[in-house]
């Protein structure tokens, strides 16, 4: 009796699977730790600032220039300042780069690899894993800071509210851009985590003050394109140079460049994967 | 057949004297930082200023009527905060796995079945990291002063500004004080040098992000203490005895960088031990 042909399983349904099995491990990991810190750090900062703009401690929210003290200003503050310019790239960097290299660094890669599964689906489901988990804890942290800051100064919960379904869009495809570029340099690169710092704290935040074409090798750039909210300045010579080699980019090509980039890492991720021989440290 | 002696040996080399132990450490440690070629090409990257302050130095020296490139304290305290970037990146790579890797290998309990006291070992550690941070900051600097007196032929740079080679030793200890205590810390405190080198970053550029909101919101620069950066600028802008950039008083900033290494020391403490007791 001859045996039975091996099912096989598609690329989808593979990914699917690990997608299923990682998702509980970066919920429920010591890493979360990090991550509450993360986005509950906003969150009480945006207690702070209710509590003393209750207290009347406020002084000159500069926006543009102009001195503002509204809510919903304040919140536009924190999403620059905080959610696009750190939480987002250093999420990316954290659990983009770990996806592949945790499995080599717990040495049961090879576990993963000897199933009859393309190893590109791997690092996808992983991927997809890292995506829902860090979507679903950062974006409820915007949320709540919405509540909390968006009333200061008489800010008005329902006008702005179509600029945080914005926000919240633009954080997601921030928080997928960047995870696909840092799991390309997490397969490619011998040592991952230092790139990516390097790359989302000195050179995304360093080439954005060179007027010219260079910004267009950065993530940043066009999420800026994006952003509803007025760039926030300070007397800093750093903000003044921010502010005049700022050329703006249109929304539309602001979203076809990341969905671009966003999809060539990606595919470059799963190739990556694919093809690299991870030698385990003995 | 030759039956070989299997049993009991002492031990027939040379002993050292103790409170040496460290030496062992740092020197192995150093060694195998400097055969990653990729570092050495980030140390020659980190040495790019220095040759710039060079040139601009012999420019000024034998072209004085070149005002702009004049040399003052204001420069070195510039050139000192450009080295910021790669006191990071060198603090991050080398100092995230220093004690994280042996953790993870339980590399610990042999090291400290050694004559070796916990003490020597975190030195040994410490070693390893302020060499490479001072290799970056305080070696550049001086050698900049030390060109500035070798070019000028005269002293009187030197004369004038006599507080210079203090300030610049002072604020690159601080600044290696702080990046490598911090991140031994944090190393201890975890089996992944990945998750410290993260952490590390998380503390150094959140702490300045939350500092950049409060100061968008209070209009106030009073509030730079809750920012690592924040704080070894204020410090070194009295160093260097150049215009504060932020309005928070300096010992607010001092004592802020005293807590930071007096954690750091009380968390090795607690944590660097041959014997983990799981609860």
């Amino acid at each position: 009796m001859p045996a039975p042909a091996p099912r096989t399983v598609s690329f989808a349904q593979a990914a699917r699977r690990v997608f299923d099995l990682s998702l509980g491990q970066m919920l429920w990991s010591r890493r979360t730790i990090f991550l509450a810190l993360v986005v509950s750090a906003p969150v009480v900062l945006g207690l702070v600032v209710r509590l003393m703009t209750a207290f009347g401690i406020h002084g000159s929210v500069r926006i543009g220039g102009a001195a503002v003290i509204s809510g919903p200003s304040i919140f536009g503050l924190f999403i620059w300042l905080l959610y696009l310019r750190f939480t987002v790239p250093v999420l990316g960097v954290f659990y983009g780069t770990s996806l592949i290299a945790d499995e080599v660094e717990d040495k049961t890669i090879t576990y993963l690899f000897t199933r009859p599964i393309p190893r590109g689906a791997v690092l996808v489901g992983k991927y997809l894993a890292y995506l829902v988990a860090t979507v679903l804890v950062v974006l409820p942290s915007v949320m709540l800071l919405y509540f909390l800051v968006v009333p200061v100064g008489g800010g008005a919960i329902a006008p702005t509210f179509p600029s945080l379904v914005k926000d919240l869009g633009l954080l997601g495809i921030g928080l997928a851009a960047y995870g696909s570029l840092f799991a390309w340099v997490g397969c490619r690169f011998k040592y991952p985590l230092v790139t990516g710092l390097v790359f989302a704290f000195g050179w995304e935040q360093a080439i954005m003050i060179i007027p010219g074409y260079l910004k267009r090798l950065t993530i940043a750039y066009y999420i800026q394109g994006l952003v509803p909210h007025a760039m926030p300045m300070d007397d800093s010579a750093l903000s003044i140079l921010q502010v005049v080699s700022r050329d703006s980019v249109s929304a539309p090509i602001s979203l076809i460049s990341l969905a671009v980039i966003w999809l060539t890492f990606l595919i470059l991720a799963a190739r990556a994967a694919g093809r690299r021989e991870y030698v385990l440290e003995q | 057949m030759p039956i070989h002696d299997q049993s009991y040996r002492r031990y027939t080399g040379r002993r050292e004297e103790p409170g040496k132990a460290w030496l062992v450490i740092a020197r192995n440690g150093i060694l195998t930082i400097l055969r990653k070629r990729l570092f050495i090409g980030l140390l020659i990257l980190a040495w790019i200023p220095f040759v710039v302050g060079a040139v601009t130095i012999y420019i000024n020296a034998n072209y004085p009527q070149f005002t702009l490139l004049a040399m003052t304290a204001q420069r070195f305290r510039g050139f000192l905060s450009q080295q910021d970037f790669f006191v990071f990146v060198i603090t991050v790579w080398v100092g995230a796995g220093l004690i994280a890797n042996d953790k993870r290998a339980n590399a610990l309990q042999l090291y400290l079945s050694k004559p070796l006291t916990r003490l020597e070992y975190v030195i040994g550690k410490l070693a390893i990291l302020s060499a490479f941070l001072l290799m970056v900051t305080w070696v550049p600097a001086i050698l900049l002063l030390a060109l500035q007196v070798a070019f000028s032929g005269s002293f009187s740079f030197l004369r004038q500004n006599v507080y210079l080679f203090p300030a610049v030793t002072v604020y690159s200890c601080l600044q290696v004080m702080v990046s490598a205590f911090t991140i031994l810390a944090l190393s201890s405190m975890s089996k992944s040098g990945r998750y410290v080198a993260i952490l590390f970053a998380g503390a150094w550029f959140f702490s300045h992000a939350v500092y950049g909101v409060i100061y968008a919101v209070t209009g106030s620069t009073g509030f730079s203490w809750v920012s690592l950066p924040g704080n070894l600028n204020e410090v070194g802008d009295i160093i260097f005895h150049v215009q504060h950039r932020y309005s928070t008083s300096p010992a607010v900033s001092l004592l802020a960088i005293v807590v930071v290494i007096a954690v750091s020391i009380w968390v090795l403490n607690r944590r660097v031990r041959g014997v983990e007791v799981v609860q």
